[in-house]
């Protein structure tokens, strides 16, 4: 499968800038705060900055699976509060792909 | 310390596909998802175990000041449900948490405390208003959803 090789790849090389980007539209489904979407940065909580609904902190879990083909465990989901979390879980995960 | 969380169901519907791939699984455990299915209104089943973990989750992060997105580690209990109210525990990182709610064609609205007895002086307000900064006479917790804010005082 060498086209998927290549995403793969691709994926696992990104800049944590890179990484923003493609979380930005994923978070931007369910973030209420729109000033504080525009701003994303390593410390953008979720939760209290984005206000995403609790109940929508599920959809961007999933959505993230589903972006970057990982699986995220419910232990890492736990910890997954804020960007730089998530970068970091998802640099693990396609790092053990 | 006390808890509550109000979801207003139709805001629900609008913001939340429980049905998507994946989303129980991550919300529930294999008992409460037996619930949910084998329920003649499963909606109301999942809003319903959601505000019971949400609400003892919000005593337990004010008291140990921890954040963390494990609601499958927010285990329900002894879930009693009789006309439009239902009462049961939560269990969550080795404490146990009383809960009751009211289920409104509107809402679901429940409390969350550490005793029964603190449980049955806690006074409920729910208003139906998009202001949710409102607050009246300072209350111990505060939960808002779409059209509707509760105020719970202990």
């Amino acid at each position: 499968m060498p086209a998927l090789f290549l995403k793969n790849i691709n994926l696992q090389t990104m800049s944590n800038e890179e990484l923003i980007a493609k979380l930005k539209p994923i978070v931007a489904n369910y973030a209420q705060d729109k000033d504080a979407l525009e701003n994303i940065h390593m410390d953008t909580d979720f939760i209290k900055d984005l206000k995403i609904n609790s109940a929508n902190l599920v959809d961007v879990v999933l959505d993230v699976e589903e972006e970057f083909d990982i699986i995220i465990d419910n232990e890492s989901m736990e910890r997954m509060l804020n960007v730089s979390a998530a970068i970091e879980i998802i640099e693990e995960k396609l790092a053990e792909k | 310390m006390i808890g509550n969380d109000i979801v207003d169901l139709k805001q629900a519907a609008q913001d939340s596909n429980w049905k998507r791939q994946g989303y129980l699984d991550k919300l529930f455990t294999t008992e409460e998802q037996f619930l949910i299915s084998s329920d003649i209104q499963p909606d109301i089943m999942v809003w319903l175990l959601w505000t019971m973990k949400e609400s003892a989750y919000k005593i337990n992060s004010r008291e140990s000041k921890l954040r963390e997105f494990a609601p499958v580690r927010l285990i329900c209990n002894n879930l009693i449900i009789r006309n439009n109210t239902a009462t049961g525990n939560v269990c969550y990182n080795d404490k146990l948490y009383y809960t009751r709610s009211k289920i409104e064609d509107n809402y679901i609205h429940t409390i969350a405390a550490t005793t029964t007895a603190q449980l049955d002086l806690i006074k409920i307000a729910v208003i139906k208003t998009t202001e949710h900064q409102i607050r009246i006479d300072n209350p111990s917790s505060v939960s808002h959803h779409g059209n509707y804010l509760a105020l719970v005082y202990a």
